[in-house]
């Protein structure tokens, strides 16, 4: 009788996937995701297609006017991403929260953590199957909303991605899967952590509030270009050079105001989304060698929270092993 | 309760004296915090024995079961299993082990052949649906492969759990209060599948349980804990012996526990 690690973990990855995918509450939970995604982008779309008309129909007036020379349009569909990146932001967070803490209370729920610590299995495998097994259904749930995103983007919006849209689509998809494993990790370690189970669901629960909506909302309501629409700057004409002379008479609020949203994992999350697909105007065009370079300290920053939240959900998970708190 | 002298000792006379203990629990102790639950103790379940232990409930029988599944770690002590230490080789003994908890639950959401595929592929078991196959059949309840274990009754779930604990076709097999809940047919069921684990699969069994007619007719070997010591120890046969005016292993107990 062999046992080889790699198929323990797919086994318990396999659990963890099959366990949550037949849950009616997650399952309600990742359909309304997916749909208000789906009818972000289908509004979205719409407007998208009259911008297209709107400049045909210029195109056309101009030449008939006589006009030889047009400025080439700056259409970027993958800015129509905006509210599926914002609701992956807010109701993934919670959807990833939730699969941790059905992860701990599977377990918990009638002993059968007790048969499961009987069996020659190591934490580190328990661990990595878990991860494995929330991150494949992580992975599932985004694949079919970048593909109803696409689909509806060509049908809807009158305009199929290319090549590098699709890449630029599969990273910011990419960084959303590690998002969205932070939140699941935090929901584990928080649930594995908790005497009360439901304790667990609670405090994980307003972390999310802060991180995800109370930080990010400071952030922005202490940015002074946040004041008017189109940004402040912008509409006093005050160009960059002189912005950041401006800015540099109140550094300490700045350093405030900017400390404040680096803690918050959602901020580093939509900043790097919004600058792979082009939403924040200043990366719409620009290679992606030169939004990694910008965006570093908001890969670096990410990366670090899922090392942390992983390093915290296996110390949970050996603490569980430890203790086998039973609901 | 009139004692039975047909246990099943007969049916395996050779088993009980292998040279190789299946259990061996050498001064045992166990605290939890300031609450000492197990006092010193020291026990040897021989290979093939069907070893029952009695007490009263918190007397530390769970606990026993516990540090020798590795569930916990024992205090003070030590404990092997097939040889194996519960300590230092705890994946060893995890290997050579089954175990059903009192009150055993499963996963609800997945089928019983879910739930025994998964603890199948856990213990390292090659043929997994063969191995289910086998153990459904054993136990009789082969119907129930494809229904989801959270709309079983509690003997049901039995069944399943037991099922579940012999996969992988282990040396020994622990079973914690395993008549706790369950009907008089289901108790007389699971009275019979324990002698055929014994006898047909050749499994050594430790049990933990209240029911003394279990013990009479099931057991080759009893136990008494009592407050965590354990107070007696000694084969069915000559329990009886040394115990003749007693009407009942139930007497036998009460005068036991109250010396």
């Amino acid at each position: 009788m062999t046992e080889r690690a790699p198929s323990k973990i797919l086994t318990l990855a396999g659990l963890e996937f099959k366990s949550a995918a037949r849950s009616r509450v997650l399952l309600l939970l990742i359909l309304s995701m997916v749909l208000i995604a789906a009818a972000s982008i289908t509004i979205a779309s719409y407007d998208f297609k009259a911008q297209i008309a709107d400049y045909e129909a210029y195109l056309q007036q101009a030449r008939a006017t006589g006009v030889a020379i047009v400025a080439p349009p700056q259409f970027f569909p993958l800015q129509l991403l905006r509210g599926v990146i914002e609701y992956v932001q807010i109701i993934g967070a919670v959807i990833a929260i939730g699969l941790g803490y059905m992860s701990v209370a599977r377990g918990r729920h009638g002993d059968t953590n007790r048969l499961l610590f009987t069996r020659p299995v190591r934490t580190r495998e328990m661990f990595f199957g878990r991860l494995l097994g929330a991150g494949a259904l992580i992975v599932t749930i985004l694949v079919a909303t970048a593909l109803i995103s696409v689909i509806l983007i060509g049908t809807v919006g009158g305009q199929w991605l290319n090549g590098g849209e699709i890449a630029r689509l599969a990273i910011s998809f990419a960084m959303a899967a590690f998002y969205m494993l932070i939140f699941y990790a935090l929901g584990v370690w928080i649930s594995a952590r908790s005497k009360v189970l439901v304790n667990g669901l609670v405090v994980a629960l307003v972390i999310w509030l802060s991180v995800v909506l109370v930080i990010p909302q400071i952030g922005d309501t202490m940015d002074p270009d946040n004041q008017v629409p189109g940004g402040l700057f912008a509409a006093l004409q005050v160009n960059k050079a002189d912005e950041k002379k401006v800015l540099a008479n109140f550094s300490t609020y700045e350093k405030v105001r900017n400390g404040l949203e680096e803690t918050s994992l959602t901020k580093h999350y939509e900043r790097l989304t919004f600058a792979v697909t082009g939403i924040k105007d200043t990366y719409a065009g620009k290679s992606l060698s030169y939004i990694a370079g910008e965006k570093r300290n908001d890969i670096i920053w990410l990366g670090g929270y899922l090392f942390l939240l992983s390093g915290l959900m296996f110390s949970g998970l050996r603490q569980e092993r430890k203790t086998r708190k039973v609901t | 309760m009139s004692i039975s002298r047909t246990h099943h000792r007969d049916a395996s006379p050779d088993k009980a004296v292998d040279a190789d203990p299946a259990i061996e629990i050498v001064g045992l102790s166990q605290s939890f915090g300031d609450t000492q639950v197990l006092h010193g103790i020291d026990l040897t379940v021989g290979a093939g024995e069907v070893f029952g232990f009695l007490g009263h409930n918190g007397s530390g029988k769970t606990t026993t079961i516990n540090v020798l599944t590795t569930l916990i770690k024992p205090t003070v002590g030590v404990a092997r299993v097939c040889g194996f230490d519960v300590l230092s080789s705890r994946l060893d003994v995890q290997r050579s082990i089954g175990y059903l908890p009192e009150n055993i639950r499963l996963y609800d959401d997945l089928t019983a052949s879910e739930n025994l595929c998964f603890f199948a592929k856990l213990s390292g078991v090659k043929d997994v649906s063969g191995a289910i196959d086998q153990a459904l059949g054993f136990l009789d309840c082969t119907e129930l492969a494809d229904r989801r274990v959270g709309t079983f009754s509690k003997g049901m779930r039995q069944r399943i759990g037991i099922a579940q604990a012999i996969l992988h076709q282990p040396a020994v097999l622990f079973l914690d209060e395993p008549t706790s809940g369950l009907d008089p047919m289901g108790v007389r069921q699971l009275r019979e599948t324990i002698s055929r684990l014994n006898s047909e699969m050749g499994m050594t069994i430790f049990m933990n349980t209240h029911l003394l007619s279990e013990v009479s007719r099931v057991c080759t070997t009893i136990g008494v804990l009592a407050e965590g010591s354990l107070i007696y120890l000694d084969s069915m046969d000559r329990t009886l012996e040394r115990f003749p005016d007693e009407a009942s292993l139930e007497d036998i107990y009460v005068r036991l526990d109250y010396r």
